[in-house]
């Protein structure tokens, strides 16, 4: 920390001491630590996490998501919307109005210009835009005015909101970037190390992969944020001694993504000097029911839909394995804070997270015996149930991982409780995940009875995702075993509602829409969710205002961010 | 009968053993080394590397100290000259006893006695030139301005036969003949009286040897020096030396004049070691027997019981392996340790 | 001495052209992708079209040559024009690394007061204890004091930096709190209070930079200088009636220094290469953590550039030994 900073800092908290509400610069210095280094302040140029982070407090968006994945307007005046006229009824085209007054830390006026500028600098082919995804489909964006933007799609679009929502694709300045675009773009060193931003603060000093340090925007819109007068932004070391700095030695404020240990974690947060924040976004760990019969009798034909489970397409089975595992358990062993108990397979954002299956978060031996019983499936003499000749024994697979062995073991002794009989196998991560198509052990191929991993999906949307378990996602030798519907559900219904949901654009009903598809998952048993899984980070006790987000830069309201006496 | 050897001095005549006034007179000198050993480095023993021994150094005489490899030679060498702290006896330097003293003391003495080593590469340091290996004594020991001391650089350099303007070369830079005389040049910087060389040929080619042999004769002559001069070449010390010392397993076995030991050998040792000279006379050489001695010398760390020779010596008798024999001077003024004589 | 030198000099360049080539070789058939780290909500088609903007397109000798350029032509030009000679367009590009955009020359200057301060002041601490502790260890062999500095020297050897460097962030900034458990590369000594912070931040990893060193030179001391105690002319030095100060430090001192102080001048490249470890654990961010953040993440011109700038430096730091060797044992001649 710098002599001049501290003494800035100091001045200007005696000369605000008097005044009521905490003003600009008032709470002095902030020191936030990054086990991965930032590499460049231009999210356009690399993709990182870390990158967008450190940006996000230079470079804004016209909206951000908020912690629990609504959008906020940040540039933008509001969220435009079908109903507020700002997304045209074909879906085919939005348009952003800017707030006025906005002006750039060097303190020009931002206008309409540069957000098409920004997407043309996006699209161009040759720059090498890391964010490209972000703008596809779309045809053209043009300024309408100094304040309005209005961006067109190729095809209609229920969810609108690639370009410029999140950190990942802020404006940044057309005049600072004129001359680095397409090929150029990698040349711009000043440009992309000091970008000119609208957020609350500014670079003074960027060290590639090394510390960033900012200072308090004067131009920023709300006159008393940030209240920090000079922020570090410390990249390097691992997860444990990030968490360390914040946790046991209080050198820093802020630690960034640290997944350890959940003992270890806890140890630290024990020395009192700080808390473990939690964040859960859409990752899910769960076991996948394999409703094919994966017997190699089949041959070429094993796990596909011509053969179906001999005793996994019995529901009241499916629902008996759900109902024997205790989910608190799982997250104490696995994740201790970074993990919840969920019954849901989309449990985040907020506004998607159904309570019709909650009864799963108990863990019921007898009734899930009772219900065995109910259906026939009665124990033989070595204790397992079986019925007809079909004996419960369960192939049961996952990646090589501890957390998942240990997961493993539990789960099997909860089966054999109630008379199922389960076989462990786990598979190297780069085979399982890897699909190659030679391999017997892919997780697509799925020659198992029950698969275990986790997925999730990237913003806040998940009409893509949710469209996982369609009928045609099957894998299959026809399709190249390319697909997401490992359990292989195949239901009209559900895929009546995936198009339904391609065809709506109100908020509200497409989480009414996604609710009911992931209702159906989970009350058909094909998809058994276990826990719930976030990302952690660290604030020191004395910072005030941290809102971990999922959805967008950690730091995304870092102006609000203050010290607390 | 004169030896025929290379060497252009003529032998001298020897002294009576007895005869004249002794410069150096070494009393019961012990010199132990000790062992250590495993993890600890505890001392689990001693090597006796000298071990008793008794003898006189007469002034300007040349006393040659002979026995196999091993037996204790430089070691005795070392002790006499103090370059180690020995472990027991007397060295009495011109009437000082020079064993307890230590440091400063020790030092004053330091320019009374020298040594020539074996190997005079490894003897001399390679980062130093000829004129600072040889001034170095001179600035230790002698208040001398920058010319005189180069003054008498150059004249030891004459005196040993070395060209002046070798000067400020390195020692690398010279032959091995060349090497030995700044070695002895160095030696005699401070007008030692008392000098131990050791080996001093040995790692020289034989032509060289004679002219390093008879170089040291000369300057023995000229600058009245007295040797102790050790070697393992039995001609050699026949050549050079008035009286002989032969040493077995760190005890001297006998010591008397060279013509009593040459001629008359009378400790089985003494004997045994002669025999495997060759005559210099052809019709002698084939008289000659070889005494072949049995086995190896036994460890100087774990000497036998009694006499240190019993287990080689032809002769051996019980009392042999029991009582050390004690060193006893003869009626022809030979000394001598062995129960048979 | 100096033919010989220049006849080196010379015959290092294509040896050094020959390793930057290797280098590239060797970087190109490994499986290291710069788009590999990215998210994988990241499509592959627009991979691809980074992977263009990067210039991977191109066959592996195009992209060799064009460093070469960039590297051998346009950065000491680029030098040149910092102080004000200009030659040809200034507007030449420069060796760019992938993840930052920035010029990797400029990231490696940017390094290097860091490394040179925490590594490169271990080292000189290191070599300071080392060779004290050397001489002591092979004039006192076996006592406590050779014992203890055995003991001590197998632990710096083999006791891993990352937990010596954890144990003591663990011992003195957790605990005791006397030393930051974070390195502020950004530091600007100009007051007795900065100096002062500054030796509070490098005490750590500079302390457990110079037991490691220390523990290999110190040893190498303490061998050499056995080798010529035992040697005759010690033995010579002490005949000569010298003090025994004298006798170690003038006669045993300076011989045994040969051997060492080519170690010392062979083991300088290693502080330019940074303790990867060591910066890791004490954030200092130098050189080393600029390598394996350019290796994680692909970024090829980065680390060609970094491991070059390396092999030169063994290669000059070779010739340098050989020649201190010269200078100091007269008995070596080169010509
Ligand atoms: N510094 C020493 N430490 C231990 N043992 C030694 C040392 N010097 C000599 N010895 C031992 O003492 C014995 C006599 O050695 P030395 O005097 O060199 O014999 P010589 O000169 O007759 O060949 C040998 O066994 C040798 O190993
Ligand atoms: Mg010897």
């Amino acid at each position: 920390m710098k002599l001049k900073s501290l003494l800035l800092g100091a001045a200007a908290s005696l000369a605000l001491a008097s005044a009521a509400q905490a003003g600009r610069g008032d709470s002095g210095h902030l020191n936030i630590i990054y086990w991965q280094a930032a590499s460049i302040m231009n999210p356009y140029l690399s993709g990182g996490t870390k990158d967008v982070d450190a940006s996000s407090m230079v470079l804004e968006p016209l909206a951000h998501y908020d912690e629990n994945g609504n959008m906020v307007p940040v540039l933008a005046a509001d969220i435009p919307t079908v109903n507020n006229g700002g997304v045209s009824k074909d879906l085919t085209s939005i348009t952003w109005k800017l707030k006025p007054g906005l002006k750039w830390s060097d303190g020009s006026a931002v206008t309409a210009k540069d957000v098409v500028f920004t997407a043309n600098y996006c699209m161009d082919e040759t720059g090498g835009c890391q964010q490209l995804a972000k703008f596809a489909d779309v045809t053209k964006v043009e300024a309408l005015d100094d304040l309005t933007v209005k961006i067109t799609f190729g095809k209609p679009k229920p969810f609108p909101y690639g370009p410029f929502v999140g950190s990942t694709t802020p404006v940044i300045q057309a005049r600072q970037f004129a001359d680095c675009k397409g090929i150029k773009a990698p040349t711009c060193t000043e440009a992309n190390f000091n970008p000119i931003g609208t957020g609350p603060f500014k670079v003074d000093e960027f060290r590639a992969n090394d510390t960033i340090t900012l200072s308090a925007n004067q131009n920023f819109r709300d006159p008393d944020k940030p209240a920090f007068a000079t922020v570090t932004f410390k990249g390097g070391g691992d997860a444990a001694s990030a968490a360390r700095s914040v946790l046991e030695t209080g050198e820093f404020d802020y630690a960034w993504n640290l997944q350890i240990a959940p003992e270890i974690l806890a140890q630290m947060e024990a020395k009192g000097k700080g808390k473990i924040l939690a964040g859960f976004g859409p990752l899910v760990e769960r076991l996948m029911v394999n409703l094919t019969d994966p017997n190699p009798k089949w041959g070429d034909e094993r796990s596909t839909v011509k053969h179906p489970h001999p005793f996994l397409s019995d529901k009241a089975v499916r629902k008996a394995l759900s109902m024997a595992i205790d989910r608190t358990t799982l997250v104490e062993v696995g994740y201790g804070k970074a993990g919840r108990v969920t019954c849901n397979v989309l449990p985040s954002p907020a506004i998607y997270n159904s309570t019709a299956n909650d009864s799963c978060k108990v863990q019921d031996i007898a009734g899930a015996n009772k219900l065995l019983d109910q259906a026939g499936w009665k124990r033989g003499p070595d204790g397992v149930r079986q019925k007809n000749g079909v004996r419960l024994s369960i192939l049961y697979q996952t990646s090589t991982n501890a957390v998942r062995q240990d997961f493993q073991a539990l789960i099997k002794d909860w089966w054999r409780q109630i008379g199922v009989e389960t076989e462990l196998k786990n598979i190297d991560a780069a085979v399982f995940f890897g699909g190659d198509q030679s391999s017997p052990d892919t997780f697509q191929k799925f020659f198992a009875d029950i698969e275990m991993y986790a997925n999730n999906f990237d913003g806040t949307d998940p009409e893509a995702y949710m469209g996982s378990w369609k009928c045609s996602e099957i894998p299959s030798p026809e399709n190249a075993w390319l697909g997401a519907n490992m359990p292989r559900y195949c239901n009209p219904a559900y895929d009546k509602l995936v198009a339904e949901m391609a065809g709506t654009a109100d908020i509200n009903k497409r989480a009414e829409l996604a609710k009911a598809m992931n209702d159906m998952l989970m009350q058909d048993y094909v998809i058994i969710p276990l826990v719930w899984r976030g990302n952690v980070a660290a604030r020191a006790n004395t910072l005030a205002g941290v809102r971990l987000n999922v959805w967008d830069s950690d730091l995304w309201n870092i102006a609000d961010w203050s010290r607390e006496k | 009968m004169t030896p025929e050897t290379t060497l252009t001095a003529a032998p001298k005549t020897a002294a009576p053993a007895t005869e004249g006034d002794p410069l150096v007179r070494v009393r019961n000198l012990k010199m132990y080394f000790p062992i250590y050993r495993g993890v600890l480095r505890r001392q689990v023993g001693e090597v006796k590397a000298v071990d008793d021994l008794s003898f006189d150094i007469f002034r300007g005489e040349t006393l040659g100290l002979v026995g196999e490899s091993g037996c204790g030679k430089s070691s005795a060498g070392r002790a006499i000259l103090r370059l180690y702290d020995v472990t027991d006896g007397q060295i009495l330097l011109d009437g000082t006893d020079i064993a307890p003293l230590s440091g400063r003391e020790l030092r004053r003495l330091r320019p009374e006695m020298q040594m020539i080593f074996q190997d005079p590469q490894a003897s001399l340091n390679p980062r130093m030139t000829v004129a600072s290996i040889i001034a170095e004594p001179l600035d230790e020991h002698r208040r001398l301005d920058r010319r005189a001391r180069m003054e008498r650089v150059f004249e030891l350099m004459d005196a040993v036969g070395l060209d002046r303007d070798f000067a400020n070369r390195f020692p690398h830079e010279f032959s091995g003949g060349q090497r030995q005389r700044i070695g002895i040049a160095r030696a005699l910087a401070l007008n030692p009286k008392f000098i131990v060389c050791d080996e001093p040929i040995a790692a020289l080619d034989v032509s060289i040897q004679a002219q390093v042999v008879n170089l040291l004769e000369d300057l023995q002559e000229r600058m009245g020096l007295t040797y102790l001069f050790i070697s393992h070449d039995l001609s050699m010390v026949r050549h050079l030396a008035t009286r002989v010392a032969v040493m077995y397993l760190g005890r001297i076995m006998e010591i008397g004049s060279r013509d009593q030991l040459y001629d008359d050998p009378r400790h089985p040792y003494t004997q045994a070691l002669l025999s495997a000279v060759p005559e210099p006379d052809p019709a002698a050489e084939s008289d000659r027997h070889r005494i072949i001695l049995e086995g190896d010398v036994p460890s100087p760390a774990n000497p036998p019981e009694g006499c240190n020779f019993c287990t080689r010596c032809p002769q051996v008798k019980d009392i042999c392996k029991r009582e050390t024999p004690a060193f006893r001077q003869m009626s022809d003024g030979r000394f001598i340790a062995c129960h048979l004589v | 001495m100096l033919n010989f030198t220049i006849r080196r000099l010379l015959f290092t360049i294509p040896t050094l052209l020959f390793i930057s080539f290797v280098i590239f070789f060797i970087l190109d058939a490994a499986p290291s992708d710069p788009t590999g780290n990215l998210p994988l909500t990241i499509p592959p088609d627009v991979r691809e079209k980074i992977r263009e903007s990067l210039g991977l397109d191109q066959p592996m000798i195009i992209r060799y040559l064009l460093w070469c350029k960039q590297f051998f032509v346009n950065e000491p030009l680029n030098l040149l024009a910092q102080w004000g000679i200009n030659i040809g367009d200034p507007d030449r590009l420069r060796v760019i690394s992938f993840q930052t955009r920035s010029p990797v020359v400029d990231l490696i200057a940017q390094r290097m007061p860091q490394t040179l301060w925490v590594v490169g002041m271990s080292y000189v601490v290191g070599v300071l204890i080392a060779l004290p502790i050397g001489i002591i260890s092979a004039v006192k062999q076996y006592s406590w004091f050779d014992q203890m500095g055995t003991f001590i020297s197998m632990i710096g050897f083999s006791v891993p930096t990352f937990f010596t460097g954890v144990l003591m962030i663990v011992i003195f900034s957790v605990w005791l709190g006397w030393f930051p458990s974070i390195y502020d590369t950004t530091l600007v000594v100009d007051s007795w209070r900065t100096l002062g912070l500054q030796i509070r931040q490098m005490a750590m990893p500079v302390f457990v930079l110079a037991l490691f060193n220390a523990a290999q030179i110190s040893r190498f001391m303490r061998a050499s200088m056995l080798d010529n105690l035992n040697q005759d002319y010690v033995r010579t030095a002490r005949a000569k009636g010298l003090r025994e100060r004298t006798v170690l430090l003038v006669h045993v001192l300076r011989n045994s220094l040969i051997p060492v102080i080519t170690v010392i001048a062979l083991g300088v490249p290693q502080v330019f290469g940074g303790a990867i470890i060591t910066e890791q654990v004490f954030k200092v961010n130098g050189l080393g953590q600029l390598l394996i953040i350019a290796i994680q993440g692909g970024d090829i011109p980065t680390v060609q550039t970094l491991t070059f700038i390396f092999a030169v430096l063994i290669v000059l730091f070779n010739l340098i030994a050989d020649i201190l060797y010269g200078i100091l044992d007269p008995r070596i001649r080169y010509d």
